[in-house]
């Protein structure tokens, strides 16, 4: 990072909106790389590269917010852009009816840097494309797939945010991740299985230590299983869910109508509100007495780990659902205050230097039970065990959801069986979560993460990580995928 | 290019400026203006290739991003299908630039939204939506000879009122700002809220005959398109595999790319300077083409690439105009105005699954009786547009999971709603 540059820049851009008399700014300038290699049916179909560097202005004035952003760092474009932000807010406040008012927060003045081993781009290419071609041949390799995937990709987001209340935080952060896929034909059908490392704050440690060589011979010979499985007979199971598979549906079911933004209407034109009112906090009941779900974006590696938020906050741990009672929302400076909460959760995030933070969804996980995975299948008579993410939809309020998965198993009489294919499910967020009676212990969370959470206008790609053990679920709906069932 | 080391060196510059007004809750919750240029270069040598990009246009990052597309190009695998770049093109030269789009600034977007609220607020009703424009020049150059630029702007609106526990919508997209007729999308927007705040009946899942509104056929349309691509039906893990020329829906539906019509949003080439031209890619319900990239036009000797960004569906002497049209013939049915969250459930058949939203209502003997709860969907594209009733002429639809398109409004005998939601 050019320090001295950038520190210069930012004190022009805020002594310029002081001087128009803002409430509160702050300028974020972010130079981010991002690494991505694609491969497909046994070819490295692209390699790219692409550095994207600006910076954003916000400023509140009049109780009103504007922003502006430019990707020209310089002394004339600086305060150019400072000045569109403050007629951008004096335009808002215009039609404002109720003033924003950020709760306060502390000054913070810090550097956030990634615990890493490996840095991604140090790692020769020729590496990563060997890789990623030796996966897709082992995939290949099995009769019965006709297609593979493979892909990896890392970023590197270099960062300064500072503010008009003192607070200035560097940061040098990264982000590691890895796939391969299968696709198996069988009688006019035809289906994939999946292997993905989690998006991790971590180094390409994360990619050596993953075994894809092993894993696309695994993925290979299940997606074969899978095309040739029976498709499921429609009706109620028991569910056994792993992590991985968890991480979606606590996504959708419980991070976004936890965000109070949505909550109150911030996103009613297009991603929705919630049924997590504010009247609800504290004694509506989400699910069963075991389900605790605790956002922690303290935890390392995860991928809304950063040390602070967009708006400076420091990140926290905090209850969302605490034995089966929801109680907490994730929020920013600017909603905080409306449910009357002192301090923001830290929760306000932008995806690069021209968007606009807002609350993001935090680093949800499902607190850990007592059991092992053996003991949630051993009392289940019929059931089914899923593992990985399949289609997913959600209603605009986050009732109801429809979720398929990667790859199905019959579980019969305390046994998983064989496979089975074109599974989904369906229901209402409280009864689902409601039917949950059995959570495994520590020994087998696991987290997984998102970098294409969908939000905002124009939209935006939120990051976070969701960690679980497996759970259980009793006497859930199943469909047939099919059109004509 | 002069600097380049590569036999083949391709260069893509995009440069936007734009806004959006967003409000919610009756005021302005987010109000931003960006300016993001990005420049990307591809460079090969031989079958080895690698791209670059950088939003920085100094010399020198112009520079660096060269090397480091050459740095990667010189480590990459042969790919065996790769093709060097096309040469000089000749393209439609379309009108995709309006003056009043380029020029709007944050002052008219406010205008517009303030026109929005104001409405609802004298409906004593709560607005929730985004005025957006933008300005995106676009250029191409490559050492073949191959040049391409071209202004583009883009404008939309859309538009969410609540009342009570109901909600109305309307959405619209325009290369020109004056086209966006935020007044009459708003008094719908209202009128679909007031209307649906009387007390929704649930309704059992099931199987019922649906009227959809333009955007909820979009949604299932866009659904379709998206599996059309010539490497997955070469492979067999299409959907449409071994249907090319074949009928795949109703024989009265066509479906064709019009990239010079007004309201569309056509532009004159692609990413890789290959020209936009008009095309059928479904005629009397026969599948015509497939979405080939330059590889798998070749091994399928097709001479032009026919693309899909401009999609007009319509179907021979439609009934009316407007979804009225449809409603009034109806006896028992359920009216959709648009689909939400549509997610693809099988790939081998395109079922689908989403939710109804904004307005879903009760339509019997020929007029609208009552809101219903929203419902979920599970199916086929496929195999809906086999059970078409009745349609009208095409009209625009924008959603925000769809690109824009003009499409019909369906009657549909036979949709799955497959469960109900609590509102």
């Amino acid at each position: 990072m050019s320090g001295s540059s950038w520190d210069e820049l930012a004190e022009l851009a805020l002594t310029r909106v002081r001087a128009a008399g803002v409430e509160y700014a702050d300028i974020r300038l972010l130079d981010t790389t991002t690494r991505t290699i694609g491969g497909a049916d046994r070819r490295i179909a692209q390699i790219r590269e692409s550095s994207d560097r600006g910076f954003g202005i916000r400023v509140l004035h009049r109780g009103a917010w504007g922003f502006a952003a430019s990707c020209i760092l310089s002394l004339e474009e600086v305060p150019r852009i400072a000045d569109l932000a403050v007629e951008i807010a004096k335009g808002s406040a215009s039609l404002a009816i109720e003033k924003v008012r950020l709760v306060p927060e502390p000054v913070h003045r810090d550097r956030v840097t990634t615990a890493c081993r490996l840095d991604p781009f140090s790692v020769p290419l020729e590496e990563q494309t060997a890789l990623l071609l030796n996966a897709m041949e082992v995939i290949q390799q099995h009769p019965g797939v006709v297609r593979s995937s493979a892909g990896l990709w890392a970023q590197r987001d270099r960062k300064l945010l500072v503010s008009t209340e003192g607070t200035h935080l560097e940061f040098s952060l990264l982000a590691v991740q890895g796939e391969c896929t299968a696709t198996a034909l069988h009688d006019g059908r035809f289906a994939c299985r999946s292997f993905n490392t989690p998006h991790l704050r971590t180094g390409y440690e994360l990619i050596r230590d993953a075994d894809f060589l092993r894993e696309g011979a695994r993925i290979a010979e299940q997606a074969v299983e899978k095309v040739r499985a029976p498709a499921v007979h429609a009706g109620r199971y028991d569910l056994v869910l792993d992590p991985e598979h968890l991480s979606l549906t606590m996504h959708e079911s419980c991070g976004h109508p936890s965000e109070l933004d949505r909550a109150l209407g911030y996103e009613a034109n297009y991603a929705g509100t919630s049924f997590l009112t504010p009247d609800k906090r504290g004694t509506y009941r989400y699910g069963s007495a075991v389900v605790t779900l605790v956002a922690d974006n303290t935890e390392a590696e995860t991928l809304a780990a950063t040390g602070y938020d967009d708006d400076g906050v420091t990140c926290q741990r905090w209850d969302i659902v605490r034995d089966g009672i929801f109680v907490g929302y994730c929020t920013n400076r600017e909603v905080a205050g409306k449910i009357h909460e002192e301090r923001s959760r830290g929760s306000n995030r932008a995806d690069s230097w021209g968007s606009v933070p807002m609350v993001r969804i935090a680093n949800i996980g499902l607190e850990p039970g007592t059991a092992t995975l053996d003991d949630l299948i051993a009392d289940v008579k019929c059931g089914i065990y899923i593992e990985g993410h399949g289609s997913y939809s959600i209603d605009q309020r986050r009732y109801n959801f429809q979720f398929g998965g990667d790859a199905f198993w019959l579980i019969e009489n305390g046994r998983r069986t064989h496979m089975l294919r074109d599974v989904v499910y369906h229901g209402m967020t409280p009864e689902f979560w409601g039917k949950c009676d059995g959570v495994a212990d520590r020994s087998h969370r696991r987290r997984y993460g998102f970098i294409t959470c969908g939000k905002g206008q124009p939209g935006q790609s939120g990051w976070m990580t969701h960690a679980a053990s497996h759970a259980r679920f009793r006497r859930i709906d199943v469909m047939t995928g099919q059109a004509k069932a | 290019m002069k600097h380049s080391a590569g036999d083949h060196t391709v260069l893509s510059i995009r440069d936007v400026h734009g806004g959006t007004t967003r409000f919610a809750n009756n005021q302005v919750i987010q109000n931003v203006h960006q300016r993001r240029g990005t420049l990307s270069i591809t460079v090969a040598f031989g079958r080895q290739q690698g791209s670059a990009s950088t939003t920085d246009f100094t010399a020198g990052a112009v520079r660096e991003t060269l090397k480091q597309a050459e740095r990667i190009a010189r480590v990459s695998p042969e790919d065996p299908e790769y093709l060097p770049p096309v040469g000089a093109q000749a393209y439609l030269g379309l009108p995709t630039s309006r003056p009043e789009t380029a020029a709007a600034g944050p002052a008219r977007r406010l205008d517009y939204a303030r026109e929005a609220i104001g409405q609802c607020k004298m409906e004593n009703l709560n607005a929730a939506g985004t005025v957006s424009s933008s300005l995106a020049v676009v250029g191409l150059a490559a050492d073949t000879g191959l040049t391409a630029y071209e202004e583009r702007t883009e404008a939309r609106f859309s538009l969410t009122v609540q009342a009570g526990d109901a909600t109305g919508w309307a959405a619209a997209a325009h290369r020109s700002l004056d086209r966006l007729h935020i007044q009459e999308r708003t008094l719908t927007a209202i009128s679909k809220a007031k209307r649906g705040d009387d007390d929704p009946q649930e309704l059992p899942p099931g199987r019922y005959t649906v009227i959809l509104e333009p955007a909820a056929v979009s949604g299932l349309l866009s659904g379709m398109l998206w599996t059309l691509d010539a490497k997955s039906f070469d492979k067999g893990t299409s959907p449409f595999s071994g249907k090319l020329g074949a009928r795949i829906i109703d024989r009265r539906l066509s479906l064709v790319n019009q990239p010079d019509h007004v309201d569309l949003l056509g532009y004159s080439f692609t990413s890789e300077g290959l020209p936009v031209f008009g095309s059928c890619w479904i005629e009397a319900g026969v599948l015509k083409q497939l979405l080939h990239d330059r590889y798998t036009a070749q091994q399928h000797q097709v001479d032009r690439i026919a693309t899909l960004e401009s999609p007009v569906f319509s179907g021979e002497r439609p009934i009316g105009t407007r979804v009225e049209d449809l409603i009034r013939t109806t006896q028992r049915g359920i009216l959709v105005t648009n689909f939400w969250y549509i997610r693809l459930v099988n790939p081998s058949d395109l079922t689908l699954t989403g939710m109804t939203r904004d307005g879903t209502f009760l339509v019997e003997n020929g007029e609208i009786v009552s809101a219903v709860r929203n419902f979920r969907f599970h199916d086929s594209p496929l195999r809906v547009f086999n059970h078409l009733d009745a349609y009208t002429a095409p009209a625009e639809a924008v959603t925000s999971e769809t690109g824009k398109a003009l499409v019909p409004a369906m009657r549909i005998d036979d949709f799955n709603f497959s469960s109900v939601t609590r509102f």
